[in-house]
């Protein structure tokens, strides 16, 4: 797997998480895209030894950014990277913006917000009417929403906004030609329960990776016709009906 | 391109059972997909896709890999579409170099079934037998669990395999004698060594995270040593493997014995390129070619 190294333009903390903004002018990104993303390779860092998966939260062609949350020592060395970070990217099939039906629906849960921004800016730029609603655990992640001027927010202890999950946020989901959602699994498989059915629905899945680039078939999710495919190269976004949740 | 620039001073090439390798170095099977097989363009002197079985395998359910110190676990269970569409897909393997093709099956009359399918196909160089996954009438014990066992196999490939070298993947454990068998038993080769059996646990939910094998720099030394013993108790070349990460790495293993290298997990994070120059930076400093290095140790 071929790693590029970036220079550092920004880090901020937005509540709970880190959003690093990097120079990347090179090429295009799709909404839901990802990256694979380390402070260095071998043998400058064993350990971790793999680099992590990150959807990209913005690209404006000159300056990418990812959104991240500190859970590990992979998201704790890039948290406190100092100058340059290694990156893979882009990866992976991100979301369809051209076929759907409005208005749309933007559903992220917790770190799930992050490819919420640059698809929300490239509906805008199609003139593709959409609302956002945003699921956090407390307020202290909650602020990020704040980066989604007229969201809705649901903070599950009840701290911020609706008391309850992101679909507690959203009175009438059915009404939505489109559904985009990025959170943790169970909340993708409510979505999709709950989703209209004349909608479509797409959801972007969180699972451990370890290439990114389809060798290691370890970040897979179950589909509908049986089996697993991964969700590297098939994914990280999928129709909600391609699902076995 | 870069690559061959810089490494036309040196000679990288290796003969491995009569096929000509124009570099030592192969990816380990079930770390390279298709779709990164524009990331290696010129690096392997073989190819080795992911193993094939007979029908159709969904593989595990996730959580699949679990990062360890230097390295991962794994437990991906043999995920593939089967042999018959294996072989409808396998023209993008098929890029100028001997291909080996991994296989795996649940009895013994698997693997002679698989073997005959495909041993006749001629895109095909040679047969890698992964002994490493349960054979279903000793128990669930691996193929690879005794030296009877290994006979019993790869005699039975053998059989049905005249014209194609066989190498028998085996695992760390009773390396040696297991080799032993392999060989007598008719294997060309042997490729030394398999994951390393490992387990991950969740502390916080208290459950088994991911019970696999370990791959990665972290096995290095463990799969150096079995290389290096076996090569003192055969004479079949050996495809070293385990931990292989960088061009140094590869240098150790040709010194252990083994005369060709593969590269698995640590394609995940390295450009396999970077590591044939580093192996070719190697042979420039010692003067030696690749051929040379093979059990050269002083």
């Amino acid at each position: 797997m071929r790693f590029y190294p970036v220079d550092i333009e920004e880090r901020r903390e937005l509540g709970g998480y880190t959003l690093l903004s990097y120079r990347w002018p090179d090429g295009s990104v799709q909404p839901g895209q990802f990256v694979m993303a380390r402070v260095a390779g071998y043998p400058v860092t064993l350990d971790p030894f793999l680099a992590r998966p990150f959807s990209f939260y913005d690209h404006d062609g000159e300056v990418a950014s990812l959104l991240f949350e500190v859970r590990g020592r992979g998201t704790a060395l890039l948290d406190r990277a100092p100058e340059r970070i290694e990156v893979s990217a882009p990866l992976g099939h991100g979301f369809d913006i051209g076929a759907n039906g409005t208005p749309a629906a933007l559903l992220g849960g917790g770190i799930g917000v992050a490819p919420l921004k640059i698809l929300s800016r490239h509906l805008t730029a199609r003139n593709v009417r959409h609302d956002i609603f945003l699921g956090f655990a407390e307020a202290r992640f909650a602020a990020v929403a704040a980066e989604f001027p007229g969201s809705k927010v649901a903070t599950v202890d009840g701290s911020e906004g609706t008391r309850g999950t992101v679909l507690d946020a959203v009175p009438d989901l059915d009404r939505y030609g489109a559904v985009y959602a990025c959170g943790p699994n169970p909340m993708l498989a409510a979505v999709k329960r709950v989703a209209g059915e004349d909608s479509v629905c797409q959801l972007s899945v969180e699972e451990r990776m370890g290439c990114g680039n389809g060798s290691c078939n370890g970040c897979v999710v179950p589909v509908r016709d049986g089996g697993y495919v991964r969700s590297c190269i098939e994914g990280p976004v999928f129709r909600a009906e391609v699902l076995a949740w | 391109m870069v690559v061959r620039e810089r490494t036309t001073r040196v000679d990288l090439a290796v003969e491995l059972c009569g096929l000509q390798l124009h570099t030592p170095l192969i990816p380990a099977s079930g770390t390279l997909a298709k779709e990164a097989l524009g990331e290696v363009e010129g690096v392997y002197g073989a190819m080795l896709p992911k193993t094939t079985t007979p029908r159709p395998r969904a593989g595990n359910p996730p959580p699949r890999i679990a990062e360890t110190p230097a390295g991962m676990v794994n437990s991906i269970g043999l995920q593939n579409p089967g042999v018959e569409q294996f072989l409808k897909d396998l023209d993008a393997f098929d890029v100028g170099v001997p291909l080996f093709i991994s296989v795996a099956g649940d009895t013994v009359d698997e693997f002679v079934a698989l073997c005959e399918r495909i041993s006749s196909d001629e895109r095909i160089s040679g047969i890698e037998l992964n002994l490493s996954c349960p054979n279903v009438e000793h128990g669930g014990l691996t193929f690879c669990a005794g030296p009877a066992s290994v006979e019993e196999v790869v005699a039975a490939c053998r059989a049905v395999v005249r014209e194609k070298p066989i190498s028998a993947k085996l695992t760390n454990e009773g390396a040696v004698e297991n080799a032993r068998a392999a060989e007598a038993a008719g294997a060309d080769a042997l490729t030394v060594i398999n994951t390393v059996p490992a387990l991950t646990i969740d502390a916080r939910a208290r459950k088994v995270l991911v019970r696999g094998g370990l791959s990665g720099p972290a096995i290095k030394p463990i799969a150096l040593r079995a290389v290096y013993e076996v090569s003192r108790a055969v004479n079949v070349p050996i495809l070293g493997s385990g931990g292989v990460a960088s061009g140094q790495d590869v240098a150790e293993f040709m010194l252990a014995g083994a005369t060709a290298v593969q590269i698995g997990t640590t394609s995940f994070v390295r450009e396999p390129h970077t590591i044939l120059e580093e192996f070719a930076g190697f042979l420039r400093d010692t003067g030696m070619s690749a051929a040379e290095l093979i059990g050269a140790l002083r």
